[in-house]
Order: structure tokens, then C-alpha cells, then sequence
């Protein structure tokens, strides 16, 4: 066991505090030095409740040593985008117009996860309604990247990524509509998995996009994605759009290898004008696929341009409605850059829209039979590693949702054909910033990109590298 | 379909209940003209029939053999 307990994964400090080899109070406590130490370096928490985490840990332990283990996750601490409701708490969506909303009810996921044992540290960062790929947030100011304070985290869950790769926590809840959990993942060397749209019940979380939104998990392995999913997973009266059924074994499939799979690299679009370094680590995941027992095939994708832009049409007329009364009441409320991106919406008439609605299913089952012969994708999550704070600051600038776009350009086509997508620690720049790529997967099938994550990370150890600070 | 116009995006956004400025419009067209260009190749080619439903057919179907 490691010295300094908030540096175990997920799994490992679970069982740890289930065997009392540790108790929940020596990890919290490990917890809250690291979050002394690098919050005022990272801006990653928004509220950090050090004394309630510490109170509801000496519970856990108490509850643990008369037999009362409440679930797999009996113990540990954790923190989650500051948008995910609990009743009686502030929920603030990194925005001014909610700084001081009170929710009057719990999210499906996070009570799910509190069923499960887990206690609370406070709540993390994020862009602003989670309308921003960056980590920028005009309120609140910017977070930082733990590999390199200079740089962004990359956003929405721009906290999310913050303090898990800075292990303040062990994992968090980020959301992705148009890449918020993979490009954190990404930038900040963690693992992040975009769920399936109607995987995870969004009931109490923050809306965006109905058709696109999804809750998911930013944590240090694959193995602590797939606990964290299976524990959230399936049915959920509160919303009618996660599916109903009995929910895989995710973890039981971590361990497996992943050989006799078939990989695919797309021909086109993901390995166009890449970063150098980024095609690099691209080559070098390829060759641990085909060592690991994967094979590796080249595929022809449908134009991904097309995708993308139905998914920005979507996106900018669902958050423009969504966000309607405070565009006419509060607009001098939100942040110039959220602003901005909100009044595309109003663009967009209702025959556009529909239209990309519609093409949805068509898109899809294009989609379907291109990878017919693949279990997964590997593709970038961006093309470029994290940039610099100041030099994406673009705000409400002409440029900036070209700079938005590109960022972005690998993520929007696989949330508008509402994929699973695992964003994995892939490698990092000579620089040392880390690179991520994403394992897009089929639709419902969480289990295979899980598997191959899992069985990458035992053949590599990029997602154990600990950042320090300078 | 080609991107919007600073004229269109000023009677579209009046109709939403939002109404913008024309320095507003402006910088919307140059923002979301990308959306619709990559669109564009779809738009006004997709068969009566279909319903967005489609999508979750496809996705439940289809897409998880």
C-alpha cells in the first residue's frame, strides 16, 4: 500500500477500507492534505467541506466496525462537477445565475453512488453551464492543469480532471455533451468515460442538451470507471430515457484480455493534421493493441464533418431553449464567451433543427455498418495536447468558437451518434503534458471499450504517472 | 443550405422571443455558418418517413448486436 493513501486508485482504497487495513478518516484526512496543498495551484474545487468529510468518514468507520458496511464504496471520499443536485446544498453550475440555487432534490447518479457508501469532500469546478471546452470560467476564474499549471485542463468537467489526475480525489462525476469528460481526460492524463446516451439517468443533473447529454465518470483507471458505471447504471423512473435492463458485469470485463478483438483506425478525418507528438503516441497505442493480442484494421468512416455539425445544430438550439428566460432576464449574468455560444441558438430555426434530429438514426446506422467488422475505434480525443491558458482565452472573440471547434472537432461526431467513448492515458509530450485517446465503442456496449482500456493500462503505465508540483 | 445571413438571424432570433442586435447577428452568422456548411450536404435530402425516433431504433436495434 502506498505511503500516502490518496494516491491508491478507486478499487484499491475501496477494498482497503472494507478489510479495515485503513479507515475512511486516514484516507479522507490523505485526501484533504493533497487538497490543501494544490487547490490554491489548481482552482479545482468550488466548495470543499473538510469537516462534514471528515465527520461522515469517523460514521463510515464506526458504521464499518459494527459490521454496517453500506456498499462497495463504503468509506471513500469523492467530489463531483458542481452540477449534479443534492438536496439542501448550493448547486452553482459554474455560473453567477446559480451561485445560489438550492437544490430541492438528489440526482439519480450521485445517490446512486452515496447508496453505494461514498461520502462527500465538496463539489469541483467546471465551465460555466458546462458550455466550454477549455476550463476557462469567467466567474470563477480558470483551472489549472496538475501536469502543467500553465496550461487548461480542458472542459466542461474541467475540475473533474483537475483533481482526479492531482488525486484529491478518486474519481468525480464529469458530464459530456460535446467532449466535456474525454477532453479533461485528456488534457490532465485520467480516464474519462462518455457513456452511452440512455446508459445513466440524468435525472438531477444539470441539463444541456436532451439529446445529447450524458453523466459519467473521470477516474484514474478503467477498472474504477467501470465500478463507478456499474453502480450507476440502468433503469430509473425519474427518467424515462435510461434504458431499461439488467446492467453488464463492466468489471468482471476489465479483466479480461483484449485479445482476439478487432480495433479500428479510421482512414480519414481523426488522423488528419494531427499534432505531431499526438500522431506519435496514435502509432505507439497501435503497436501495444496489436502486441496485447488486438487486431488492427483501418476503417472507413462516414463524413465526420457532417456529424459535427448536426451535433453543433442540436446542441446550440437545445441550450439556447434550456436557457430561453434567463437569455431575456439575466444576460448581462453570464459570461461573455457562454453568452455567445447561447445566442447561436437563436439562429437556428425549428425546420433545421428537426432535420438534424432526424438524420440522427440514418447517421447512426451509417455508423454501424462502417464498423461492422470493428469492437472499437481508437481515434484522438483532439488534436492537440493542452494549450496555454492565455493563448485559449479567446472569450467572445471573432475566432473563438473556431478555436472552440477545433478543439473539439474529434469529439462532437461520436455524442451526436450518442457512442460510448473511453478517453485513456495514452502517452505525453516531450514536454510533458499528457496525451489521451478515445476508444469509441457501440452503442450500449460500455463492456468492450472497458475491457480494452483495462487491458491497456496492465501493458502500460501512463495513467500511474503522479504530477508534481514545481 | 448555406449559412445564415445577418438578416435571417435577426427575424429567426426576433421570432424566438430573443431578439439580438445587428453587431450580434452578425458575429452569430460567422460563428455558427461553420454548423451549417458542414450540414449543408443533408439538409432538405432526408426521406419523408422518417421519424428522429429513428435514432433510438437504430441505437437499440442495430447498433448493440
Amino acid at each position: 500500500m502506498s505511503t500516502e493513501p490518496a494516491l491508491m486508485s478507486l478499487t484499491a482504497v475501496a477494498s482497503a477500507i472494507a478489510d479495515r487495513r485503513i479507515s475512511s478518516r486516514e484516507v479522507t484526512q490523505s485526501c484533504l492534505d493533497r487538497i490543501a496543498k494544490w487547490q490554491p495551484h489548481l482552482n479545482a474545487f468550488m466548495v470543499l467541506e473538510a469537516d462534514e468529510a471528515l465527520k461522515a468518514a469517523d460514521a463510515a468507520d464506526a458504521a464499518l466496525a459494527k459490521g454496517g458496511r453500506r456498499g462497495p464504496l463504503h468509506g471513500v471520499p469523492l467530489a463531483h462537477k458542481d452540477m449534479y443536485y443534492e438536496e439542501g446544498r448550493v448547486v452553482t453550475c459554474g455560473s453567477r445565475i446559480r451561485r445560489d440555487f438550492v437544490a430541492t432534490s438528489t440526482s439519480t447518479a450521485l445517490q446512486r453512488l452515496k447508496d453505494a457508501g461514498t461520502i462527500r469532500l465538496g463539489s469541483l469546478q467546471m465551465a460555466e453551464f458546462a458550455y466550454g471546452p477549455t476550463g476557462h470560467n469567467a466567474h470563477f476564474g480558470p483551472v489549472h492543469n496538475p501536469f502543467a499549471l500553465a496550461h487548461v485542463t480542458g472542459g466542461s468537467s474541467s475540475g473533474s480532471g483537475s483533481a482526479v489526475a492531482a488525486r484529491l480525489t478518486f474519481a468525480a462525476l464529469g458530464s459530456d455533451t460535446g467532449g466535456s469528460i474525454r477532453m479533461p481526460a485528456h488534457f490532465c492524463g485520467v480516464t474519462g468515460l462518455k457513456t452511452t446516451v440512455g446508459r445513466v439517468s440524468r435525472a438531477g443533473a444539470m441539463p444541456l442538451s436532451q439529446s445529447l447529454d450524458t453523466v459519467g465518470p473521470l477516474a484514474r483507471t478503467a477498472e474504477d470507471c467501470a465500478v463507478l458505471l456499474g453502480l450507476m447504471a440502468g433503469a430509473d423512473p425519474a427518467d424515462p430515457t435510461a434504458i431499461a435492463g439488467a446492467v453488464p458485469d463492466y468489471a468482471a470485463a476489465t479483466a479480461q484480455s483484449m485479445k482476439g478483438l478487432t480495433i479500428g483506425v479510421p482512414s480519414a478525418f481523426y488522423v488528419d493534421d494531427l499534432d505531431p507528438e499526438v500522431a506519435s503516441v496514435l502509432d505507439a497505442t497501435i503497436a501495444v493493441f496489436k502486441r496485447e493480442g488486438a487486431n488492427v484494421i483501418q476503417v472507413d468512416l462516414p463524413d465526420q464533418r457532417q456529424l459535427a455539425g448536426a451535433s453543433q445544430l442540436v446542441l446550440a438550439v437545445e441550450a439556447a431553449a434550456f436557457h430561453k428566460r434567463w437569455l431575456i432576464e439575466r444576460p448581462q449574468d453570464y459570461g461573455p464567451q457562454v453568452l455567445m455560444r447561447l445566442q447561436n441558438g437563436l439562429a437556428i430555426s425549428g425546420v433545421t433543427y428537426l432535420e438534424a434530429l432526424r438524420w440522427r438514426g440514418p447517421a447512426l446506422a451509417a455508423h454501424v455498418a462502417a464498423t461492422a467488422n470493428v469492437d472499437a475505434v481508437i481515434a484522438p480525443v483532439s488534436p492537440i495536447p493542452a494549450p496555454t491558458i492565455a493563448e485559449s482565452d479567446v472569450g467572445n472573440a471573432p475566432n473563438a468558437e473556431a478555436v472552440i471547434q477545433r478543439l473539439t472537432r474529434f469529439t462532437r461526431p461520436i455524442n451526436y451518434l450518442g457512442l460510448p467513448s473511453l478517453s485513456i492515458p495514452s502517452g505525453f509530450t516531450k514536454g510533458g503534458l499528457p496525451i489521451g485517446l478515445q476508444l469509441v465503442g457501440r452503442s450500449f456496449d460500455e463492456a468492450t471499450i472497458l475491457r480494452i482500456g483495462a487491458a491497456f493500462q496492465r501493458a502500460t503505465d501512463f495513467h500511474e504517472k503522479v504530477p508534481q508540483l514545481p | 443550405m448555406t449559412r445564415p445571413t445577418e438578416k435571417e438571424i435577426l427575424a429567426v432570433a426576433s421570432a424566438a422571443g430573443v431578439p439580438v442586435d445587428k453587431e450580434v447577428a452578425t458575429r452569430i452568422a460567422n460563428s455558427i455558418g461553420p454548423a451549417f456548411e458542414g450540414f449543408a450536404a443533408i439538409a432538405g435530402t432526408l426521406p419523408f418517413d422518417l421519424e428522429p425516433s429513428t435514432f433510438v431504433v437504430v441505437q437499440t436495434e442495430k447498433a448493440a448486436r
